[in-house]
């Protein structure tokens, strides 16, 4: 083989190299673009990934839905069908395995258990990248706000379309989560 | 040219074994020979730098900077990735030396790293980390074959036992097998075998001849799941392809301690071996398994591709030089399923197989005139006494008269092998006279 051809199989390897990440912002910001906006009531915890950095767990209140069937195992993929309450908090109208007709919003999500006709599942966008030193502090934050019985103000804030689902910010307090951490190093 | 042949060369002269020409002349004949080669030193420093400048980028990027826009970010992430693109294809294009090549492709591995881990972070991108270990594989595994580069097949390596681990032995619940593992592995097998065609006595050679057992003794565990008991034969057949694979043709010329697979296989196969010569673990085994089980399936694959193996180098070599650690795994089956229902039959068996290996590492041993081969085998025949002190009731007078017998047999085995050798090398001394 000539250097050419390795040249050739090099440039198609640039190319993919360049599509994949380009091909993951675009399915993301489509769904900023044209989504729709959610918000989820969640509680988040601090945790570190090797390469991809500190981030916050979060956990939804939103975990769980009275159905049942017992055909519904862990690791199950899922689709939750949802709609906003009167405060534009989702909450789930069904769930299945299956497509449903109707063109209602869905997220996907992971089954995590099936207990007494009710089946808790997890929904995906649960992490949320965060500047190294103010992960823990959004723990903290949080606590504080827990402990001041505050804890109806923080919520995930998710663009959803066509199942595909993009965390866009945490709010606490009505103001993103890396700001309140600022402001509450501050206080 | 290293100082140590040169002062060899040195000596030589001084003990008037060889004239001062005659050494200017070798002196001259290696310093020209090696002049077209690239400095070996060079490639191993372009290796590093480029390890720690990637992994540093990594970090860096890891602190997630809060206080720069999506856009200035998502620019950031492709900086790396442009500037090693464009260093590979420079080395490349430009036929550079394979110093180039190495550093550059160790360099865009970790750009492309850092790259899809900042627009997951720009993005929240969920997903668990084997989804983006995944990613990364598929995207730099063909840098080995468009660089020829050792050190990206050695880091594909290495990140797909992190990726197969993670999803098999890591995620906690996780009921997946990582089956694209075996397909990294085999995808790097090409470039493997032509290293091994070309420069087997290479150290680049014996740094894979490591790695691939050590990765696929890792790996395997994430095939294991919950049949705990179907493990142990899984790791048996492993460990008996792979000193099958060592025992192949190719690696004739290489010393033992270069031949990862020899190693790796001999030792896994003893170990798990001696753990069957306990009682204890037959009685566990009889609540049996299930048989229609995954595990089951891995564990039939690799028996018969060891097997494969195995009959592959008897017919070649003939079976007369076939030794006992080649085919261990095969009698371990053969007891294992003959026997599994009763317990006294096979844990007989297995002492005795254990026991043979013992008695034919020695045997190899004095063949070879290799000390080492030779007190292993002892090795594994006084730890076998040992485990049976745990489970057999026998008064201290006769262990301590066994154990006083091996530390004798220690003694005499090498003091004669020593008398022989020596024997050996006056032999050669006065034919030479």
């Amino acid at each position: 083989m000539k250097t050419i051809h390795f040249f050739i199989g090099f440039l198609v390897l640039v190319f993919v190299q360049f599509f994949v990440p380009i091909q993951m912002i675009w399915k993301q910001e489509n769904v900023l673009v044209s989504g729709e906006a959610y918000k989820f009531k969640t509680r988040p915890i601090d945790p570190t990934d090797p390469f991809r950095g500190k981030y916050i767990t979060l956990h939804y209140e939103m975990n769980s839905f009275i159905k049942n069937d017992t055909s519904y195992a862990y690791g199950d993929k899922i689709r939750v069908y949802i709609k906003k309450d009167s405060n534009g908090f989702a909450m789930p109208v069904a769930i299945s395995k299956k497509p449903l007709d109707g063109a209602q919003d869905f997220v996907m999500a992971k089954v995590t258990g099936n207990y007494n006709k009710e089946i808790s599942f997890d929904l995906p966008f649960n992490r949320f990248y965060m500047e190294e030193t103010k992960a823990y502090d959004a723990e903290k934050a949080y606590r504080k706000i827990n402990r001041d019985s505050l804890k109806e103000n923080v919520y995930a804030e998710v663009y959803i379309k066509d199942g595909v689902s993009v965390l866009k910010n945490v709010i606490i307090d009505e103001i993103p989560i890396q700001e309140y951490v600022e402001q509450y190093n501050i206080d | 040219m290293s100082s140590k042949f040169n002062k060899e060369l040195q000596i030589l002269v001084k003990d008037k074994v060889i004239s001062p020409e005659l050494a200017d002349k070798i002196e001259q004949y290696y310093a020209t020979k090696n002049l077209g080669k690239p400095n070996r030193l060079f490639t191993i420093f372009g290796i590093f730098g480029a390890l720690l400048v990637g992994s540093g980028i990594i970090l860096m990027l890891a602190h997630n900077w809060d206080d720069f826009s999506k856009i200035t970010k998502t620019v950031l992430a492709f900086i790396p990735l442009v500037v090693g693109q464009f260093m590979a294809g420079f080395s490349i294009l430009k036929e550079k030396s394979s110093t180039w090549k190495e550093a550059s492709g160790t360099f865009l591995f970790f750009a492309v790293g850092a790259c899809i881990s900042l627009i997951s972070q720009i993005y929240h991108i969920p997903g668990e980390l084997e989804s983006y270990l995944l990613t990364w594989i598929v995207l730099c595994l063909p840098l080995i074959y468009v660089l020829r580069s050792n050190a990206v097949a050695l880091l594909v390596l290495i990140l797909s036992t992190y990726y197969a681990i993670e999803i098999g032995v890591w995620n906690y619940r996780n009921t997946q097998t990582p089956w694209l593992y075996i397909v990294f592995l085999l995808a790097g097998i090409p470039h493997y075998w032509n290293l091994l065609k070309n420069r087997i006595s290479s150290n680049t050679a014996t740094i894979f001849n490591w790695m691939i057992p050590i990765s696929v003794t890792i790996a395997l565990s994430a095939f294991v799941g919950n049949a705990g008991n179907l493990g142990f034969l899984m790791y048996i057949a492993i460990f008996g392809l792979l000193y099958n694979v060592g025992k192949l043709a190719v690696f004739d010329k290489i010393r033992t301690l270069r031949n990862g697979y020899i190693i790796i296989g001999s030792l896994g196969t003893v170990i798990s071996l001696m753990v069957f010569t306990f009682r204890w673990i037959w009685d566990d085994l009889i609540n049996g398994f299930n048989y229609s089980s995954q595990e089951l399936y891995v564990a039939l694959v690799l028996l018969i591709i060891a097997f494969a193996t195995l009959g592959y180098t008897a017919l070649k070599r003939g079976f007369k030089k076939t030794n006992l650690f080649q085919v261990a795994f095969v009698l371990f089956w053969i007891v294992y399923f003959l026997f599994s229902t009763s317990v006294i039959m096979p844990v007989i068996l297995i002492n005795v197989l254990v026991f043979a290996l013992g008695i034919s590492a020695i045997k190899i041993g004095v063949d070879k005139f290799n000390f080492g081969i030779l007190n292993y085998g002892l090795l594994i025949i006084s730890t076998l006494i040992i485990c049976r002190f745990f489970d057999a009731g026998m008064s201290f007078v006769i262990r301590g008269i066994l154990f006083v017998l091996v530390g004798t047999g220690f003694f005499v085995t090498n003091y004669i092998m020593l008398k022989k050798q020596q024997k050996f090398k006056k032999q050669i001394k006065d034919l030479q006279v």
